[in-house]
This record gives C-alpha cells, structure tokens and sequence, in this order.
C-alpha cells in the first residue's frame, strides 16, 4: 500500500486544502481581491462538478477506500454538494460582502477549510475522523466570525463561539473516549455490535454508554444548535459576517446532521429504544423554543438564527423515527433548508453591502426599493415557512409524514405527535416569515433605490433557482434521497 | 406535436413574468405591449400546430405527458396534459381571440399610462392559467388554474380599482363565483372518495365510473356543474357578470365573453363520462341553461348600457351551451348521437368569435365617444364605419342570420334540444324558451344595434374612428363570425370531429355526411320557424328603434309598467341578492362575528398571549452571558441523563 494509495480516497479535501494553503499567497499577487473569490471558487465548482458526474451521470466511479476511515456514498455525496454549494454561494456573496476588507487571503481560505472539515465529517467512518472534521470546520469558523476583529459584536462573537465550542468539542471527546472504554473500537460501524458484546460482558457498561451517547448528544447538539445546547446561536450569527452566518447555518449545522445519523443511526442504533425519547423530546422543545423566540426578535440575523433552531427541531425528528424515509426526509430539508436559509442570508448580505441595517424595520418599503431583493427573499421566507410548491414544502412534507409513516410501520406509535407538533410549529412560524414580507411589500420606508451587487445578485438567484428547482421537481428529489438514504445504511424503508 | 402542449402555457407566462420584472427602461413600446403580442403570438402558432394534429386525428388522452409532482407511497399528484378535440376548440378560441385581443389593446389602452404594465402582466398570466386549464389533464389541476383565471378575473375587473364600482364589482364576482368553486371542489373529493385518483383517465375509464355508486355520482356531477354555475355565470348565480362589465372593455371581451366563462361550459363538457351516468344531473344542466338563456336575454331587453347588453347576451348565449349540453347528454344516452355535445362546443366556439366582436366593437365606441350609455350615443355609423359594419356582422351572426356562424350553431342547438324531446317532456319546454330566446336576442341586439349607430347623435361628442391597431383585429374577428360556421361542412363536419373526444360513450353509430348535415338543416321546418322569429325580432327593433315617431310608452305601460321596471332591475334578482345578503347574512354572519371575536379569537389570543409571553420568559435566559450559555449545557445534560437512566426506566419505556 502506497503512500498515493492512502490517500486516494481523500481527493477532494486535498484538492480543498491545497487551494487553501495556496489563497494568503495569491493574496499578495492578486490586485483586485475578487480574484481571490474566484480562485477559492475554482476548487468548490470542480469538486462538486465531478461529484455530480459521478452521482448522477456515472462518469467514474469513487476509489474504494483503502483505509477504513472514509467511504465515499451516496449519502456522503449528497451532504458534501450541500456543503460545497453552500461554500459556492458564500464566496460570491463575500466578493462584495469583504471587498475592502484587510487579509481576504486567509478569509477565503478558512472557507475553504471549513468545507474541507464537514465533508470529512460526511465520510468518516470512524469516531476520530468525525471528531478531526468537526474540529477543522469549528476552528475556521471560530476564526471567521471573528473576521473583522476590530468590530466589537464581530470579536464577542468569536470568543462565545470559541468557548462554547472549546467545551462542547471536549465532552464529544469525553464521549469518544467512554465509547472506546466500553466497546474497544472507535469505527463506527462496530460499534454497535461491541456495545451488545460489552452489556452481556460485564456490569455497569450500559450506564457508561448512556453517559457517552447523552455526552455525545450533547456535543453535536451544539453544532446543530438544538435547546439547550443552542444559546450561542443567535449572538453569533449576529456578530458574524453576514456571509459566514449564512455558512454556519446552512452548513454547519449541517454537518452537525452529518455527524447525528453516522453515530445515532449506524453506531449507536442497538440502544435506539434508550435515546429515542430524548431526542424526541429535544427535538419539539427545539422546534417549540426556536419558533417561539423568532416570533419576538427585532433583528432580522437573529430572527434566521432562531429559525435555523427550529429548523433544527424539524430535522432532529428523524433520528427518534430512523426510517430510511426519514433520513430520505431529513437528507432532503437539509437540501433545501441550506438553499433557502443561506439565500435569506444572503439578502441580508446584499443590504449590509448596500449600506442597509439589519433591524426588520429596515425591511419596511423593500418591495419598491429594491424589487429583486424584495422577490427573493419573499420567496426564501415562504419556503422556509412550508408553502407549496417551494422547496420547503416538499421536503417538510417528506420529513413530517416520514413520522407519520414510521408511527404505523415500524412504530412506536406515539411518533405522530412529532409530526403533530411539526406542523403546529410550521404554522407558528408562519407569522414571523409572513411578518417580513409585510414589511417588505405593504410598509412604507425610504424610499432610496438598492443597487444589488453582482456577485450577491449572482448568488441570490443560485439559491433562489434550487429553492424553486427542488419544489417543483419534488419527486425526483425524494428519489435521490431515498437512494442515498439507502445506501447510507440498513434501516427499515418506513414508507 | 402534442407532446410539446405543455409549453403552450409557458409562452404568455414568460411575457408576464418580463413584464412584471423588467425595468422601465426595457418595456418598450407601450409599457410592455411587446412582450405581450410576443407571448401570445408564440401560444398561438403552437397552439395551431397542436390543434392541426388533433385534426390529422391525433389525440394526447394516456395521461403519458405527465409530471409526477408528490408521490408519497400510494398517494401521488400528477400534472399532465390531455389533448382532445375538446381541449382543440378551446385552444383555438383561447389562441385567435388571446392574440386578438392583445393587439387590440395596444390602441386601446393607449391613454393608460404607467398602469398598462400592470394591465399586461396580468393579460398574459390569464392568458397562460386559461391555457392550462384547458390541456390539464385531471380535476386538481384544473380546479388550480380554475382557481388562478378567477384571481385574473377578479384583478382585471377591478382594474381601476380607483373607482369603487369597480373595485366592488371585482369583489362581487370573486365571492359569487367562489360558491361555484366550492361546489367544484366538493363534487371533485367524492369523485376521489370513490376512485381514489382525480385523473381524467382513470375516472373517465369503465372502472372509475363504475366506483362511483349512481346517487353519488348525482351529487358529484350536480356539484362540479355547480362551479360551472358560478364560472359560466348561469342562473341564480350570473348577476356578478354585469357589474364585471366595470373593467376595461378589452377584458371583458377576453375573459368575459369569450374564455374564462366558458371555463364552466368546458367544465360541463369535459365531465360527459360521468354526466351520462346520471340522467338527473343533465336534466338540471339542461333546464338551468334554458332558465339562464330566457331570463337573461329579457334582462337584456331594457339595458341602456351598451356593455350591460351584451354581459346580458353573453349569459343567454351561455345558457344556449349549457341547455345543448344537458340535452346532449340524453341524446347520448338515448340515441347514441354527439348532436347536442357538438352543437354546444360549436356554439361555444361561434360564440367566442362573434361576441369578442360585440365587445371589442362596444370598445371602440366607448373609446370614440366616452360613455357606455346608448341614449347619449346615435349616427355613430357615419363616422365609425368600419365598426359600424364589424359590429352589424357580429349582430346577425347572434341573431342567426344565415349564412353567419350564429345561424349554424344555434340552429343545431335547437334541433338536439327538440330532439331530446322525445326521450323527455320537459325538454319541449326548454325548447319554448330556446326559441323565444332566439326571438329577443335578435330584437335587443338590434336595439343596441340601432340604439348607436342609427339616427342622430344624441349628445355632444366628437367621435372618430379607432387606429389601425383596433380595426384590424375587428376585421378578422367579423372575417371569423362570417366563415366559422362553415366548420360544420368541413372536412367529415365538426360532428364528426367531436364524437372523436366522447367516442368511448357512443355505440359507433356510422357518422353522418356532411351533405346529410346541410339537408337536415335545410328541410327542417323548425330551421326556418327560428329564423322568421329572428327576423320578426330584427324587423321589431327597426320599427321602433329607428323608425322615427313610434311610441314605445305603449309599451312601458304594459302590466301597469311593472313590466318595464322588472325588466330594467333584472327581475330584482340582484336586489335579492341585496336584501339576502343585507338581512339573513349579516343577522348570521353578526353571530358568527361574535362567536369568533369571543370564543375563538379569545383562544387564539390566549395562545398567542402565552406564546410571547414564554417568549419573553425564554428570551431573557438569553442574556449574552457565556457562562450562563455553558452553564445550560451542563444543565441539559444532568437532565438528560436523569431523563434517560431514571425517569424514562421507570417510566417502562
């Protein structure tokens, strides 16, 4: 086994990190820093390029991994197009967004690192190289909410992000660490079936196991920002750059998901009926609290903050209902729940861009402003709220009935009540979404013209196309991620 | 071809989507009149390489066009495309009289200003939903664009929504025309109760139909005629069509002359399969259609309105559809003959041509004179002579004067009804009123005819004749209400042609030929009792409306005058409405009122009350102190464990 061999079968982050080491060098050659931009683009497109040649069009097909920490599935695939198109539409948005700004250089390239972490985080295998990925990913970010250093809100919130992280990062390691005490491995394949092993071995593990998996729930909930574990949230995606707000809620919690359905799903499935509860319960306080803070917050980064948290409670309803549907469900929303909430992100980048502020009020008259931004985001808000035939219906739909489904085969019964409660929460929801377009389209405010950048424009309309794109082509969608979903493992179909 | 018809719609939807999104700068000539005669030109020519294939005996009814949009186990909605001759005459009147009126309006929205961009965008999205409503391929999709036309509808009559007559009229026929749709909707979900499926090819297949027990399908075929009722503006429900009248002149001949208040004859049409399996509903369809088509062309007898006239007519002639359909279906069932299903779609189609014509004619009057009212109007036929003479074709071809369309179709109308009095009684009587009807349609149309291009001018007014733009499309409509009629002898005949979308409910019968067609016509006593009425009708009206010097009081003082004022309130129907809606439905809707400001706004208020409160309570826990955000962590996760290793065993989960 060569060296060459090894590493095969990480392609696509090396590709990442080699334009990342190479961005603070360009840095000083490139006058017009949007260069930058595109030079950081350049890895994003191929990747994602030639992973769609191969998930739809088998063009090639992956290296089978020669080391047992990475595979390359279909599941992986589909959550690293989420993450590389993410990065896609954040790097245009940042071309306005920090034109102007001190070393763009290494801005660009802790993006680039940041996705290099979550597709780690999609392929691993094993415990470690989820919690490398998890790692890589949260350290960039820490860096990029702290971007402009000499903003104090920018600084507050890389320092709340870097503690609060510090210590969920160290109670996932705790974890690791007591799932390798019990079991003796930490691939997360046999993990399981180490765990059954150890229960029957000897006494006092499975209380051990239920520390490690609350531990662990723990740690991921911080990156999905699920109640309780949610708190820094809202003041960090407040402080951050508007863009890499957009990153961490549309791609990082994602690969908080990531992370959930590799160690719930496959690892720790044996005790499902121990954890399941929990995080059901977790998952409508989640929705609930989210919903309900939104409703009364006046800036429009912490009304998507509080969003995205609820967004979260919908998403965390497919571990406690485990079907393949469910995960096809959940694998779905956070398809779309990445386009739309990082184009409603986007938005808000293009005001911050054109000088606007970030209170809703600053919406009010938007519709005779700026038509376009107006348009765009009416359409991201609708989506998020759950109105057809935008793509938030459709994955909504998908994931809400998954738990009505998996209430009648395989059961439990009381399943439904997450559907219940998911959809009692989509109509709260509703209010605070519809809210903003009221603003937008029947207030009056300045009555100023916006002139929307290019390159926001530009990645405006790639969100705004999938958000319409994945609705109205809803079943092949469901297709894809039913596909994915059974690749990614053995669950019963739930359909 | 046919495989391509879904982008028929697209076409006008592109043109609304650049209208409404384009800057100023690039909107052109007349604020957007460019993209619109483009999306329409463009649905036009598809639209007749489509309906050429279905001539050529090509048909799109497999249900193989479609888009699979939800599948969720067994349960799946599918938007698709159903291509038959049915949805061939549709398009036809959708595409010529679209496109017509498009450029029609070029002249006479000119003085519009600024707000033609709004006029436009709205045109072309009707002309697109109107499109889909025609090729969709089952009752869901049909009943969204049905909805859509209706919003268009309600957007273009209140299109100065300045003006509150207009703005309520807009209101007035949404909410009534909304009863119809409810009514749609509730006849679609019994269909889905029994079939499971709301596709026209599996309802319309032996199987589906045989689902449906008989006294359920009573109800759901009465039901979706019901939405028919409120959209093709039939008796009780047609009193929103006048006061639609408040919109531009353009919409009201597109939308409510020649297509969307067909969208309920189509519906009625479409429905034939399950129609016949319920000889009662058609009874009801028939003998609706003969009570609209009398009352309605009465209404029209006192109206000084030139449009109100026509909305009149419009609604009788309507009717006329609706009563051939009714007996059509008998014929159907008892003779194994398309007769009364193509003398509808045929008069459908006539109708669309030459009351486009009326209207757009009203159109350029107005557009010269300025009012509606034709008592200030008269010798307008001197000055506007191509309207003149477009607008007197348009008459004799609702009169029935052969060899106009009008004469064509309405005569076989009349021969099916007459014929399905043999099956039933009561079809003699509708037969009364269909040709009583014809009697006072020729009289009010030249009565309006007169009324404004006959005599002299009756009030000061420098009128001209319209632009190019407006006479042009004028000219080939009257071209159109001249030659369409002949569609009955060409080729094997427009029978022939029908019977191919409903061939599954006739035994194969041998069709007729052509030549059989024109001699039944032409040795029918029947033809010609028709047609001296509608001269007698036609001759009354030059007696008295242009003959100088004769005395219509003797009439006004018929029955005490009581005659006269019904006829000029239409018969109080619309001051029932009022006083319904002003007595019974308020008194109810105050106790609605009450129980909803009490009761369930009080629970609504309470949750939300409770919501915003907890949201407050939960807000301040969040009060920007790191410690506080790790300390919850902690929290959380001594819960969690107590939740998992002690509540929950406990708990025997």
């Amino acid at each position: 086994m060569t060296v060459l061999n090894m590493l095969e079968p990480f392609m696509p982050q090396l590709i990442l990190v080699l334009f990342a080491l190479l961005l603070p060098a360009l840095d000083y050659l490139f006058k017009d820093k949007r260069l930058l931009a595109v030079a950081t683009l350049m890895p994003l497109v191929g990747v994602a390029v030639a992973i769609v040649a191969w998930m739809f069009f088998d063009a090639w097909t992956p290296p089978a991994s020669s080391v047992p920490l990475v595979e390359i599935d279909l599941f992986s695939g589909l959550f690293t197009l989420v993450f590389l198109s993410v990065g896609i539409i954040v790097v245009l948005t940042s071309a306005d967004f920090v034109r102007g700004d001190r070393n763009q250089g290494e801005y660009y390239a802790l993006i680039l690192l940041a996705v290099t972490g979550m597709t780690l985080v999609a392929e691993a295998t094993d415990l470690f190289v989820i919690f490398v990925g998890l790692e890589i990913a949260g350290i960039s970010s820490f860096a990029l909410s702290g971007f402009r250093k000499r903003e104090k809100r920018s600084s507050e919130a890389a320092t709340k992000y870097f503690i609060v992280g510090g210590f969920s990062s160290a109670l996932t390691l705790f974890a690791i660490s007591l799932f390798y005490g019990v079991a003796g491995t930490t691939s997360i394949s046999a993990l399981g079936p180490a765990i059954e092993g150890a229960f029957s071995s000897f006494e006092g593990s499975d209380s051990v196991a239920m520390l490690a998996t609350v531990l662990v729930l723990a740690g991921f909930g911080f990156k999905v920002a699920a109640v309780p574990f949610h708190m820094w949230a809202p003041d960090v995606y407040e402080g951050a750059p508007t863009p890499i707000s957009g990153l961490l809620a549309a791609a990082s919690k994602k690969m908080g998901f990531a992370a959930f359905f590799k160690v719930f799903l496959i690892g720790l499935v044996v005790t499902k009926t121990d954890w399941e509860v929990a995080i059901a319960l977790i998952a409508i306080i989640t929705m609930t609290v989210g919903n309900l803070i939104a409703v009364s917050q006046t800036n429009i980064k912490r009304m998507l903050a509080y969003s995205s948290i609820a967004q979260a409670g919908y998403l965390l309803i497919a571990l406690p209902v485990g079907t393949q549907y469910a995960v096809a469900g959940a694998m779905f929303h956070i398809m779309t729940h990445a386009f739309m909430k990082s184009g409603a992100f986007m938005v808000v980048a293009g005001m911050g861009s054109a000088a606007i502020g970030e209170k809703l009020e600053d919406f009010k008259g938007l519709g005779k402003r700026s038509p376009f931004l107006a348009l765009a985001m009416a359409l991201f808000l609708l989506s998020l709220a759950g109105i057809p035939p935008l793509a938030g219906f459709a994955s909504k739909f998908v994931l809400f009935s998954s738990a009505v489904y998996g209430s009648i085969d395989p059961g439990p019964g009381w399943l439904i009540w997450l559907a219940v409660a998911a959809v009692l929460n989509s109509a709260l929801s509703l209010y605070y979404y519809a809210r903003v377009i009221k603003y937008m389209y029947m207030d009056s405010g300045s009555e100023e013209k916006v002139k929307v950048p290019r390159w926001t424009m530009a990645a405006i309309l790639i969100a705004l196309f999938m958000t319409v794109f994945l609705g109205v082509f809803f079943d092949a969608t469901v297709d894809v991620c039913l596909r994915a979903a059974e690749a990614f493992t053995d669950l019963p179909l739930g359909l | 071809m046919l495989e391509y018809a879904w982008l028929i719609p697209v076409f006008p939807f592109a043109a609304f989507i650049l209208i409404a999104l384009l800057p100023k700068r690039t909107l052109w000539w007349e604020d957007g009149a460019v993209y619109a005669i483009g999306g329409a030109l463009g649905a036009m020519c598809l639209s007749f390489l489509v309906v050429w294939d279905v001539v050529m005996g090509d048909t799109l009814i497999d249900g193989s066009q479609r888009f699979e949009w939800l599948v969720v186990g067994d349960f799946s909605v599918t938007f698709g495309i159903w291509i038959d001759q049915l949805s061939a005459v549709m398009l036809v009147v959708v595409s010529v009289v679209g496109t017509l009126v498009v450029f029609y309006s070029g002249g006479y929205m000119h003085g519009e200003g600024e707000t033609r961009r709004r006029y436009y965008a709205e045109i072309m999205l009707f002309i697109s939903v109107m499109y889909g409503l025609v090729i969709a391929d089952n009752y869901l999709l049909m009943f969204i664009f049905w909805e859509l036309v209706g919003l268009c509808s309600y957007l273009l009559i209140g299109f100065w929504y300045e003006r509150p007559s207009a703005a309520s009229a807009a209101k007035r026929a949404f909410i009534v025309t909304r009863v119809g749709d409810i009514m749609f909707m509730a006849g679609i979900i019994i269909l889905f109760k029994y079939v499971g499926s709301l596709d026209f090819a599996d309802l319309f297949s032996g199987a589906g139909v045989a689902a449906v027990p008989s006294d359920m399908m009573i109800l759901a075929t009465a039901l979706i005629f019901g939405g028919a009722i409120g959209k093709s503006a039939q008796f009780p429900l047609h009193e929103w069509l006048p006061d639609a009248m408040e919109g531009p002149t353009t919409v009201s001949a597109l939308i409510h002359a020649a297509t969307m208040v067909k969208a309920g004859v189509y519906l009625t049409a479409r429905s034939y399969p399950l129609l016949v399996q319920a000889p009662e509903s058609l009874l009801f369809v028939a003998a609706i259609g003969g009570i609209t088509a009398l009352v309605a062309a009465t209404a029209a007898l006192a109206q000084n309105d030139i449009k109100r006239v026509l909305a009149y007519s419009t609604i009788s002639q309507l009717g006329y559809m609706t009563l051939g359909l009714g007996a059509g279906g008998y014929l159907v069932i008892h003779a194994d003959s398309a007769a009364g299903y193509s003398a509808a779609t045929f008069h459908l189609m006539n109708h669309a041509f030459f009351k486009a014509l009326l209207f757009l004619c009203a159109g350029s009057v107005i557009h010269a004179v300025g009012t509606n009212d034709m008592r200030q109007m008269g010798g307008l036929g001197k000055v506007m002579k191509i309207t003149s003479l477009t607008m007197l074709i348009g008459s004799l071809a609702i009169a029935g004067m052969p060899p106009l369309s009008g004469f064509w179709s309405k005569d076989e109308v009349l021969a099916a009804v007459w014929h399905a009095g043999e099956f039933d009684p009561a079809f003699m009587m509708l037969w009364v009123m269909g040709i009583a009807t014809a009697f006072l349609t020729a009289f009010y149309m030249f009565r309006m005819w007169f009324m404004t291009f006959a005599g002299e001018p009756r009030s000061d007014y420098h009128a001209h004749e319209s632009p190019r733009i407006m006479t042009v499309p004028l000219m080939i409509l009257a071209g159109l209400a001249v030659v369409s009629g002949f569609a009955l002898f060409i080729g094997d005949g427009f029978k022939a042609f029908m019977e191919g979308s409903i061939d599954g409910l006739l035994a194969g019968a041998g069709h007729e030929s052509v030549f059989d067609v024109a001699v039944e016509i032409f040795t029918d006593p029947l033809t010609y009792l028709t047609l001296a009425l509608a001269i007698v009708g036609i001759v009354l009206a030059w007696r008295m409306y242009y003959v100088p010097g004769f005395d219509r009081s003797v009439f006004a003082k018929g029955f005490n005058g009581k005659l006269q004022r019904a006829l000029e309130n239409r018969w109080y129907i619309s001051k029932f409405y009022d006083d319904f809606a002003i007595k019974v439905v308020y008194a109810a809707s105050l106790v609605a009122d009450a129980f909803d400001r009490h009761v369930i706004d009080g629970i609504v208020n309470g949750f939300a009350y409770l919501g915003g409160n907890m949201g407050q309570v939960l807000r301040r826990l969040q009060n920007g102190n790191v410690q506080r955000y790790t300390g919850l962590i902690v929290v959380g996760i001594c819960l969690l464990l107590i939740l998992v290793l002690y509540v929950l065993p406990w708990g025997g989960w």
